[in-house]
């Protein structure tokens, strides 16, 4: 089959089914560590890692060709990596999803008006006619990629596929960056294993923004750890499948984006420090004897978070450990003595 | 701060008694200011919110408000943030947070902000801005209603700001016992539009070479007027301004003698008492004439139409959208004041501002304009270095001629 042309995104907001549909591959840009540190000239050192790697590998050319790139509105230092990539990489094509911060019946309205917006437009990119069947073919091939990367997750956590979470997180890196037919050949003849208990792991739920890196969730488990859940926007949170029975499917989409496990940047206003309920219970969900949170730095959606989800934690007698990350292995390796410490008092 | 704020009031108003000629338009702006603080600290139909929030629409339903990041302001300019900031890391939040944010929540914890009845936020300037709001909703246990700012200005994104003021006027009725009447609110978007044209005679007077203006006469106007925005208050401060400047223009008065060089700000002030901008003018003839905020991008608004205009003037405001907007205002506002430099504070903490820092500089040099980019967080003295600051102006003021 023809390599597709790539379509950039940065953020789990984006919805990968209308890039598919339109005959692209979506590709996420991640952070990497390969790539010399100079955003900071640009942008500012007190950015988020996760923002300024990325734009170190638009600096530095490690960004494949692209046919468009899709931007979220969806928190500061985004809009600040939008500004600085069209000033690199002036050539690239722009799509804007412009995410309110809050849910109700306006809000579904305007963005889906965006998502319409950028159907029409990845369409007149690849010539293609305007069909909401494709789109439908699309979601379904999305939700067949959510549904065997959460089959997946337990039976890699728990050993019962071999190579820990680490291989886990390696899928959904490569998920998040070809296009669904390749990732479905490969996800689909995996074998459906129950998963097994670990007797010789605490169980841990993992919650964050952006954690690409696969040697990081082995070290949690080289700690003791069994991931019995996460919820990272490079993880499970890009993928959770597009649910709802709206006949039309850029409404569906719309309130996929609106509903699906939100990133910090999202809340429902009527129910202020949520995030910290719906943590907790996720953790508990899947009985876990601790959490452990890995936000990145300068990430003031989180940052900004964290106190109410301490306390509220504090308040249910929930062990809780953060760590402050820059994308780095290096950043990760200095926190091993916490994270080894945590798990030996769950023990 | 309630006393601090009757102190201000009682002390210009006696002042203003004794002697007329005190009566000067910094005078006049401080008092209408600390009687709004007055208002605020005396807890009665008071909502918190962000920072482009429609507050002539607020004062139009008989609602005191105000976005919080002023009391951030305040809390610094009085020398007290300090305690508070100690409180919010304690209760932990990290001071890689905008220091204004992290000072509101220190005295929300201390019981050093009023409890508001209800709270407002808005998704620009900041993803900080709408964090705190929510935090303060859940601390104080009040209803919060989010103001989604669209990125762009288009039809649909006006009609759908517009849509979400209409509902939040229904929100705050709700929630504070005071309804919109509409007759009210047409009255003050005529006292909005009237103060809105004097200020644009304002910006246009402090423009003149000399400027009428010293260094801290606008500091934080552009952001801080907003609030009186829909009363007599504004009309009367912004006519105040502009006939002492008008007066000093016409004599070729410069607000400091001898003005030699001519200075952007962008974006913030730094809130405490400090010694740099003193120094730029007594060592160097070097004024402030410009700050970023003080202009208007945004027309009238038409009375029969107030929500459309109001989502506009919200929309419009150089922080929200493209970095390209923010630059192409920037590069006017120096060209139109003749400006021979900027100076960037790049407030520690502000995502929103200090990640366009590369881009502002590169822009403002293609018109001949240097930008001197400083490391300061804006309202926490701790970080503070003055004498490494003063050498690094020093040399840029040299450098400027
Ligand atoms: S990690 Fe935080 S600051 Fe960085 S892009 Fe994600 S939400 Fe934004
Ligand atoms: S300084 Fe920046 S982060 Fe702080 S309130 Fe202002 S815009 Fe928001």
């Amino acid at each position: 089959m023809k390599n597709k042309e790539k379509i950039g995104f940065m953020c789990a907001y984006t919805p990968l089914a209308l890039i598919d549909a339109a005959g692209y591959a979506p590709y996420r840009i991640l952070p990497s560590e390969a790539c010399e540190d100079r955003a900071g000239h640009l942008l500012h050192d007190n950015l988020c890692p996760n923002i300024k790697k990325i734009l170190d590998r638009a600096l530095a050319g490690d960004v494949p060709d692209l046919a468009g790139v899709v931007f979220v509105n969806s928190c500061d230092a985004m809009r600040r990596l939008a500004d600085a990539w069209q000033h690199v990489r002036k050539d690239d094509r722009i799509i804007w999803i412009d995410l309110p911060s809050s849910i109700d019946a306006m809000a579904h309205a305007y963005v889906q008006g965006q998502v319409e917006q950028m159907g029409r437009t990845l369409l007149s990119w690849s010539g293609s006619p305007m069909d909401p069947m494709a789109v439908e073919k699309s979601i379904t091939s999305f939700n067949r990629i959510c549904a065997h990367l959460s089959e997946l997750a337990p039976a890699f956590a728990s050993g019962a596929i071999p190579g820990g979470y680490a291989a886990m997180q390696a899928l959904y890196n490569k998920a998040s960056t070809r296009d669904f037919t390749t990732t479905l050949e490969e996800i689909e003849p995996m074998p459906g294993k129950t998963p097994a208990p670990k007797h010789d792991a605490v169980p841990v739920y993992l919650f964050g923004n952006v954690l690409p890196d696969p040697k990081a969730f082995d070290m949690f488990e080289s700690c003791g750890a069994m991931i019995a859940d996460a919820d990272f926007c490079t993880g499970s949170r890009l993928f959770s499948p597009v649910t709802g029975g709206q006949k039309d499917v850029y409404s569906r989409l719309t309130s996929h984006l609106m509903t699906k496990p939100q990133c910090a940047r999202s809340f429902d206003p009527a129910l202020p420090g949520e995030i910290a309920k719906t943590t907790l219970s996720r953790a508990r969900a899947v009985n876990a004897a601790g959490v452990i949170g890995h936000v990145i730095k300068f990430c003031d959606p989180y940052l900004e978070r964290l106190p109410g989800i301490r306390e509220h934690f504090k308040k249910n007698n929930m062990p809780l450990l953060i760590l402050e990350g820059d994308c780095t292995l290096r950043s990760m390796g200095q926190q091993r003595t916490r994270i080894e410490a945590f798990i030996e008092m769950l023990m | 701060m309630k006393q601090y704020f009757d102190t201000i009031v009682s002390g210009i108003e006696a002042k203003i008694a004794a002697d007329p000629m005190e009566k000067t338009p910094r005078k006049l702006y401080a008092l209408e200011i600390s009687r709004l603080g007055h208002r605020l600290y005396s807890g009665e139909g008071v909502a918190w919110c962000g920072i482009v929030a429609p507050f002539d629409l607020l004062s139009a339903m008989g609602v005191t408000s105000c976005f919080v990041e002023f009391i951030g302001a305040m809390l610094a300019s009085t020398g007290i943030a300090g305690e508070f900031l100690e409180e919010a890391e304690h209760i932990g939040f990290t001071s890689d947070i905008c220091g204004y944010h992290r000072s509101i929540m220190g005295a929300a914890n201390k019981g050093a902000m009023p409890e508001p009845d209800c709270l407002i936020a808005t998704t620009t300037p900041c993803s900080g801005g709408v964090a705190v709001m929510e935090n303060l909703a859940r601390h104080f246990k009040k209803k919060l209603f989010v103001l989604n700012i669209p990125r762009q200005m288009s039809k649909s994104s006006v009609a759908y700001l517009a849509g979400q003021i209409r509902q939040m006027a229904g929100f705050v009725a709700a929630h504070t016992g005071k309804p919109l009447d509409e007759e009210r609110l047409k009255e003050a978007v005529i006292k909005t539009n009237e103060a809105r044209a004097v200020l644009e005679e304002v910006y246009e007077l402090a423009s003149s070479v000399p400027s009428p203006v010293n260094s801290r006469m606008l500091a934080n106007f552009g952001i801080v007027i907003t609030l009186l925005l829909g009363t007599d208050a504004a009309v009367t401060v912004t006519k105040a301004f502009r006939d002492d400047f008008a007066q000093k223009v016409a004599t070729k008065t410069g607000g400091v003698p001898n003005e030699k060089t001519r200075l952007l700000w962008i974006q913030n002030r730094i809130q405490f008492k400090n010694p740099l901008v003193d120094m730029l003018e007594k060592q160097f003839g070097a004024v402030v004439v410009i700050d970023e905020l003080n202009s208007i991008t945004w027309d009238a608004i038409d009375p029969d139409d107030p929500y459309t205009g109001m989502a506009e003037r919200a929309i419009s405001i150089p922080f929200n959208g493209d970095g390209s907007r923010r630059i192409e205002n920037l590069k006017k506002l120096a060209k139109k004041y003749k400006v021979d430099g900027a100076i960037n504070p790049c407030n520690w903490g502000c995502r929103q501002g200090s990640g366009a820092r590369g881009l502002i500089s590169e822009g403002l040099k293609e018109i001949g304009v240097p930008v001197l980019n400083l490391e300061v967080d804006c309202v926490d003295t701790r970080s503070f270095s003055e004498g490494q600051l003063r050498t690094r102006i020093e040399a840029f003021v040299e450098m400027l001629g």
